[in-house]
């Protein structure tokens, strides 16, 4: 029966845990991305750093969009690191390796997304 | 997958205030100043490199050292031994034929097996077809590592040497061994008593050396000896058959080592290489301690006589014409370019080679003069009648990265044009170029180019060098210059982190000149290319094979002002406190504008170096068809290494940072370890394919050794460890042979 006015799930916390972390990375990836750029650096991580905030944060507002935003930021990512490094192993790791995991739980949590969602939907026509 | 998620998300937490931090630590410490206009070049030498004289006021800073003239501190002459009396180099007798000049198939006379020191052995009956059934033999304990409340500064990177009936070693500390070299036991053991307190940089004895007499008649104690160069600065003689002290030599078996150096505490100076023994005359070099002071004890190299251990010339870069020792309140000139590398002896030209390293304060150079200059990084012929320079040979000008020359040059012969046989010599350096030079008179055998350097550099009134020596003819061991894609990580945070890292720094690929506004970014780094493991050459094959690193280092000068906020004081400071710091590189430089601070260029909260991997490799070069090569690959795996410290226990072949060298056998096997895996492998010498591994029990940071007993043959390699590459310290020799020869 869902769960229309009480308590989150568990899986629920984990995604707005999740969304958290993906708003941490994120701000790094903005703050520390945009120094890398001013010294003359790689403008990827700045970049890359917005929709990842933006995404955590719609994750939190319990937004489908949120996964979307990550998942859209790690296509990027994939097209960007093939661009800059090839298709070399060794350094598409530490460029892919992390956020494809973290990707592969961002999308998991589309299906509790979409059921906050619908809750809310509910709720607001309630 | 789980598990390394967590690992990235710690990472990321840890890694969220890294940039801040990054900058904190080297924050603008003083202004570097604009370019000089000083016309660069080697040697800049002016009025003020003389070092202080006598009547020169003591400094005020409590920060700075002792006066050059104040006496040795107690202990420094660790045995209290009289002093050595000279005498006339051309009354040194003839020298009996040597073991280390054409040893017995079976034997390694010599530390990198004979006079050569091309680390070869004919032995065949390990054979890349049976190395995998090689097992541990014996191992044996030398004794010697970190007691409690003691610092780790364990490295003992001993190799043994086999002469008839015994293996002969040394400990960490410098206690002489005679074993059996097919069970392992122990024969006799001198112990010297040395204090720990005497340990510098690394408690090392690269080995000892072998010497036939040719006064004390066979069948006498001390007919055949062994010789040892110590931490504490003696040069010691014991008899080979029993281990007893050579009362004819020295002072009862001993020679102080101190004598004439001047003003020093323990730990300041210290020989860690066996010294070689050329003509009757026994060369001792002496490592001093890096980073310390602009007038540290004299680099000055000295021949004493193998049979009486009398003094015979002294070759002190500032006192080029004066060959004798000091006397009265008189001391060899102070802060020359030390060598403390493995010097090589050539009998037939009367020559020893000495690799030489930078005078103190190693990357600060307003204050050589110009004979410091041109004989600093260099290889040093010299003549072991007079103590004179016979030819140089410069592999870094005017440095200022610690490139002082770590590995042992090995002797061959190269095809010459006619046909003939050219005598040469290969150098190899932490530059990871590799000079072949004909040893009659120092010119490259194979092409060397001057090309221009960055210059001159932002250090007023220390200009760079504008050009730089390449060895184009040789394969360079060394990956292109740095670019900010070459920064790894485990995820993109600590790989961000070190993009920053690397465009906060200076660099302008290798030759980066010092900076104190920012700092500067150093590859090769001050552990190569090639260091102290040197490489090996198989005569028969021409194959030389060569094991290197790709260890960048992050460097920046800081003013005297900052410096002493650091806290950075020379060894002799009576303020320094023992044990503390040290194995960074950081540095006072005292009597120098400015302090070092030097970390290797790594992510510092992970512990993972800033750069890609590989960071370590071995290379194989056919010398005798147009110096092509064979092989290469990374060495090392990741399974004792990974973020944090933590052993990831992967048996991915990443390539380690490693130190210590190989052996090529003419069964087509070369073994090696040195690597931070702590294994021990056996590598097809044609093919580069590791044949045989196996764990050690500390890090194998020394050179392997081969031998035969009973007509078998053993693998011998010190597993001691290294403080500096984090590697676990024992006081073990594991010895190897194929199986039902154990023991």
């Amino acid at each position: 029966m869902p769960n229309t006015y009480g308590s989150r799930t568990l899986t629920e916390w984990l995604t707005l845990v999740l969304g958290v972390v993906i708003i941490l990375v994120g701000l790094f990836f903005v703050i520390a991305g945009a120094d890398l750029a001013m010294l003359g650096g790689s403008v990827y991580y700045v970049i890359c750093g917005i929709p990842l905030v933006a995404g955590g944060v719609f994750m939190l507002m319990g937004r489908t969009l949120g996964a979307f935003l990550y998942l859209g930021a790690l296509a990027y990512t994939w097209v960007w690191s093939l661009w800059e490094v090839g298709f070399s192993p060794v350094d598409l790791l530490p460029r892919d390796f992390g956020p494809t995991l973290l990707g592969i739980l961002v999308a998991l949590t589309i299906p509790v997304l979409r059921r906050m969602e619908t809750r809310r939907t509910l709720r607001e026509t309630v | 997958m789980r598990r390394s998620h967590l690992l990235a998300t710690v990472a990321c937490a840890t890694l969220a205030c890294a940039p801040l931090a990054a900058n904190a630590q080297f924050a603008p410490a003083g202004s570097g100043g604009a370019p000089t206009s000083t016309v660069p070049g080697p040697g800049n030498g002016s009025s003020n490199s003389f070092e202080p004289t006598e009547n020169t006021p003591a400094a005020k800073s409590r920060f700075s050292g002792p006066s050059p003239y104040a006496p040795q501190a107690p202990g420094v002459n660790a045995a209290n031994l009289p002093d050595i009396g000279s005498m006339d180099p051309n009354d040194v007798p003839q020298m009996a034929p040597q073991q280390s000049a054409s040893p017995a198939s079976g034997d390694w006379a010599a530390y990198g097996h004979d006079d050569s020191q091309m680390r070869y052995s004919p032995l065949s009956e390990i054979t890349p077809q049976n190395a995998d059934q090689l097992k541990v033999a014996f191992v044996y304990h030398t004794g010697s590592y970190p007691r409690p409340g003691q610092t780790n500064k364990w490295a003992a990177e001993t190799t043994p040497i086999k002469v008839g009936d015994g293996l002969y070693m040394c400990s960490a500390q410098n206690d002489i061994m005679k074993l059996d070299p097919a069970t392992g036991k122990e024969i006799w053991r001198h112990n010297i008593n040395e204090k720990y307190e005497a340990i510098p940089y690394t408690a090392a004895c690269k080995g000892v050396t072998y010497f036939t007499s040719s006064q004390v008649p066979e069948g006498q104690p001390c007919h055949n000896r062994i010789l040892e160069g110590t931490l504490d600065m003696r040069l010691i003689a014991v008899d080979a058959a029993t281990g007893n002290l050579c009362e004819g030599f020295g002072n009862g078996g001993q020679v102080n080592l101190m004598q004439g150096l001047g003003e020093s505490v323990p730990g300041f100076v210290s020989m860690t290489t066996p010294p070689p023994i050329v003509n009757g005359v026994v060369v001792v070099n002496h490592e001093v301690l890096d980073g310390q002071r602009r007038w540290a004890p004299s680099g000055v190299i000295r021949g004493y006589d193998a049979e009486s251990g009398k003094f015979l010339w002294a070759w002190d870069v500032n006192r080029p014409d004066d060959h004798s020792q000091p006397t009265g309140n008189n001391h060899y000139s102070r802060g020359t370019p030390n060598s403390w590398a493995a010097m090589t002896g050539d009998n037939a030209l009367g020559l020893v080679y000495v690799p030489t390293g930078n005078s103190a304060s190693d990357y600060y150079s307003a204050l050589r003069s110009d004979a410091e200059n041109k004989v600093s990084s260099a290889v040093v012929a010299l003549d072991v009648k007079t103590g004179s320079p016979r030819w140089v040979f410069q592999t870094a000008h005017k440095d200022v990265w610690d490139y002082d020359i770590g590995s042992q040059a090995t002797l061959m012969d190269m095809p010459g044009q006619d046909g003939q046989p050219v005598p040469a010599l290969i150098m190899p350096t932490k530059r990871g170029q590799t000079f072949v030079l004909d040893r009659r008179d120092g010119k490259p055998i194979l092409p060397v180019e001057e090309r221009p350097a960055p210059s001159p550099g932002v250090i007023p009134g220390d200009p760079r060098s504008p050009t730089q020596p390449w060895s184009t003819g040789m394969p360079a061991l060394r990956v292109p210059d740095l670019k900010e894609t070459d920064m790894w990580g485990m995820s993109p945070i600590d790989q961000l982190f070190c993009r920053i890292k690397f465009r906060r720094a200076n660099y302008t690929g290798e030759f980066t000149p010092p900076s104190v506004d920012k700092p500067w970014i150093e590859y090769p780094g001050y552990n190569g290319g090639s260091d102290w493991g040197s490489v090996s050459y198989d005569p028969q094959s021409g194959i030389l094979i060569a094991n290197w690193n790709i260890t960048p280092m992050y460097d920046q000068l800081v003013t005297r002002k900052k410096a002493d906020e650091l806290g950075l004081m020379p060894i002799d400071d009576p303020n320094y406190k023992p044990g503390g710091g040290g194995a960074e590189g950081n540095g006072a430089m005292d009597g120098t504008p400015y302090g070092i601070v030097v970390t290797p260029f790594w992510d510092q909260y992970t512990g993972m170096m800033c750069n890609r991997p590989p960071y370590g490799m071995i290379t194989a070069i056919d010398m005798k068809h147009g110096q092509k090569v064979l092989w290469q690959h990374p060495l090392g795996t990741a399974r004792a290494n990974g973020p944090w410290g933590l052993p990831t226990g992967l048996p991915w072949e990443i390539g380690t940072p490693n130190n210590g060298g190989s052996v090529v056998t003419a069964g087509g096997v070369v073994f090696i370890a040195a690597a931070t895996d702590n294994q021990i492998r056996a590598i097809d010498e044609h093919t580069g394919k590791v044949v045989w591994s196996a764990v050690l029990p500390g890090g194998g940071q020394a050179n392997p050794m081969t031998y035969e007993a009973n007509g078998h043959q053993y693998v011998a390699i010190m597993a001691g460890g290294h403080h500096f590459m984090m590697t676990p310290v024992s006081d073990q020799l594991v010895v190897y042979a194929l199986p039902d020869h154990k023991g």
